[in-house]
């Protein structure tokens, strides 16, 4: 092979990548383009690249058109709670799992497999009523419940992956200078789990953020909307004004967008994270 | 020893510490999953409407079942949806996969964007595609105009709305294209190089090496992308059709909430559901039937 045609088909890889990559953020494309349009104009009748004078007073008016300010309150205070909370009961699992015997963490393994693959419709009915003997439901604590149950079997997983590659030398001497497990797991082990922690930390926060159905299912007040269920009441409201719908969705995006293009570095190169998808 | 005394020394072993860490996991998942999964088998045998105590009815939800044609429907759709998307998504997310593996400039970027619709919002995004289908004013259309193809009425007419939530199922496939990239890494480049040497082509290499060694790596994809399927049609068909036009698009989980939530007939959505408790059964049994004869090799 030639230089040249290396160049060519290096370049050609770039252009493939570059086709791809711009079909897969079109459809945010779109929506970025219908939300800077101006409400109650008709709309265009061929294609349109860019809005001739960007609305941006849609990103306003959703806050004036709904309590989206109070949505989003919402949202943050479960995320702020139930990740924190996720990272201390997944991590301290996965610690005990990785430390247990080896016929007792086959049968943990089984479990956590087993609860990953419960359909989730099927606890839908019952675990309201569950939350309604508890209490809770009608409260943002029926949506961050999970948590303290470390939200899914999959991050006790990744950490327990994590954990295992800690050689038990270390373990062991820790012990013999007299640490408990309480030590051992926080300055021994979780110092030694940082991208874990970072990959369980992004996780979760999608998780909760983006949690369209528990709302749906366990909450009633209109003061404790969610954002996602903030979207569902602005169509209702007014379910043809597309720009300031797009817009809103656009505002639900970013965070989570902002998030994954900081992170991506640790995100998208970790490989223990793909294999622990791959094994669930 | 008094009972506390032991309570403490327990505690204060090793052993006794490492226990207590599962507690929350294990007694949360127990009360929160567990459970309420539990309940849900036992209900598909009664007749309940939350309200009254149920009554023990035996077969007859599954009896009813059969001759209830919106839930024959929505299995079918639903199985429709699956075995049209999964093999779309799994060829896609590998396709992919294939392009974007090599580490070069920007190349960090296009998996970023690749990636980032599985962790858009769902509401957000199912909202997003309600306007890309709008067949009068949507961007789809629009280009479909200009390109002077025919403008289907995407999420108006049963066809092409199911096809409308295969297609945007298509662009979230993140978690399987992040799987099949460490995939990809783990095949060792000496292997690449030994069949360059020898004077392979690219295509060879790629039907001779790449696709048996990755061959695990989709079968798993595969199984996980059934159970998966047939739960991730909520929130679209939920925010875009509500399961129309003409029920095209009512998928079991929709129906479930539709018929335990609105209907209060908790027995048939229960039933309903002990049909995907099977389903997701004979897909473990796949990935178990699979998984054991690796190792017998």
């Amino acid at each position: 092979m030639n230089k040249r045609t290396g160049k060519l088909k290096t370049t050609l890889h770039y252009l493939t990548g570059g086709l791809v990559t711009a079909v897969f953020l079109l459809p945010l494309y779109w929506a970025m383009t219908a939300s800077l349009r101006q409400p109650g104009l008709a709309p265009p009748v061929t294609v349109e690249w860019w809005p001739t004078n960007a609305h941006w007073d849609n990103f306003t008016e959703v806050f004036r058109a709904v309590p989206m300010a109070r949505y989003l309150k919402n949202s943050l205070i479960v995320v702020g709670t139930a990740v924190p909370l996720t990272l201390i009961t997944a991590s301290l699992a996965g610690f005990s799992m990785a430390q247990m015997p080896d016929k007792a963490r086959r049968r943990l393994l089984a479990v956590s497999v087993a609860y990953l693959v419960v359909p989730a419709a099927s606890i839908w009915m019952f675990r309201f009523q569950i939350l309604q003997v508890l209490g809770l439901v009608d409260t943002l604590w029926a949506l961050i419940l999970p948590a303290f149950a470390a939200s899914s079997p999959l991050f006790v997983l990744l950490f327990y992956w994590t954990f295992r590659r800690i050689p038990s030398e270390l373990i062991e001497a820790g012990r013999l200078d007299g640490a408990n497990a309480w030590a051992i797991w926080r300055r021994l082990a979780l110092p030694l789990a940082r991208p874990t922690t970072i990959a369980v930390t992004i996780l979760a926060a999608v998780l909760y953020w983006n949690d369209f159905v528990s709302p749906v299912l366990y909450i009633y007040r209109p003061e404790l909307y969610t954002a996602p269920i903030g979207l569902q009441i602005l169509k209702q409201v007014d379910s043809v004004n597309w720009p300031l719908l797009m817009a809103a969705a656009v505002l639900l995006t970013l965070p989570v967008a902002v998030l994954l293009i900081i992170l991506q570095r640790v995100f998208l190169n970790n490989l223990s994270l793909a294999e622990t998808m791959e094994r669930n | 020893m008094p009972l506390y005394r032991r309570l403490k020394s327990w505690i204060n072993s090793y052993r006794g510490q490492l226990r207590l860490f599962l507690l929350p996991y294990l007694a949360g998942m127990f009360v929160l999953v567990a459970l309420p999964g539990v309940m849900t088998a036992v209900t598909a045998f009664t007749d309940y409407n939350a309200i009254q105590p149920p009554t023990w009815v035996g077969l007859d939800n599954f009896q009813r079942m059969r001759t209830y044609s919106l839930v024959r429907l929505s299995l079918r759709n639903t199985l429709l949806f699956a075995i049209t998307a999964v093999p779309l998504r799994l060829v896609g997310a590998l396709v992919l996969a294939l392009l974007l593996q090599r580490k070069r400039r920007l190349f960090g970027l296009y998996r970023a964007a690749v990636y980032l619709p599985a962790v858009i919002p769902e509401a957000a995004y199912a909202l997003i595609w309600l306007w890309i289908f709008n067949p009068l004013y949507g961007p789809l259309n629009m280009v479909l105009g200009w390109l002077g193809l025919p403008a289907p009425a995407w999420l108006a007419e049963p066809g092409s709305a199911q096809a409308a939530i295969v297609i945007m199922s298509l662009f979230q496939i993140g978690e399987g294209f992040v799987v099949l990239l460490a995939g990809l890494q783990s095949i060792p480049r000496a292997i690449y190089e030994a069949a360059h040497v020898d004077g392979a082509t690219r295509w060879q290499s790629f039907w001779r090496i790449t696709l048996p060694l990755i061959t695990p790596w989709l079968l798993l994809l595969t199984f996980r992308d059934l159970l998966m399927s047939v739960q991730n049609t909520y929130t679209p068909s939920f925010i875009m059709t509500y399961g129309g036009p003409y029920y095209a698009t009512t998928y079991v989980p929709l129906l479930v909430y539709e018929l335990a939530f609105d209907l209060l007939d908790y027995g048939l959505a229960a039933a309903l559901l002990v049909v995907l408790y099977a389903f997701t059964g004979a897909v473990i049994m796949g990935i178990l039937s699979v998984v054991g004869s690796w190792g017998e090799e």
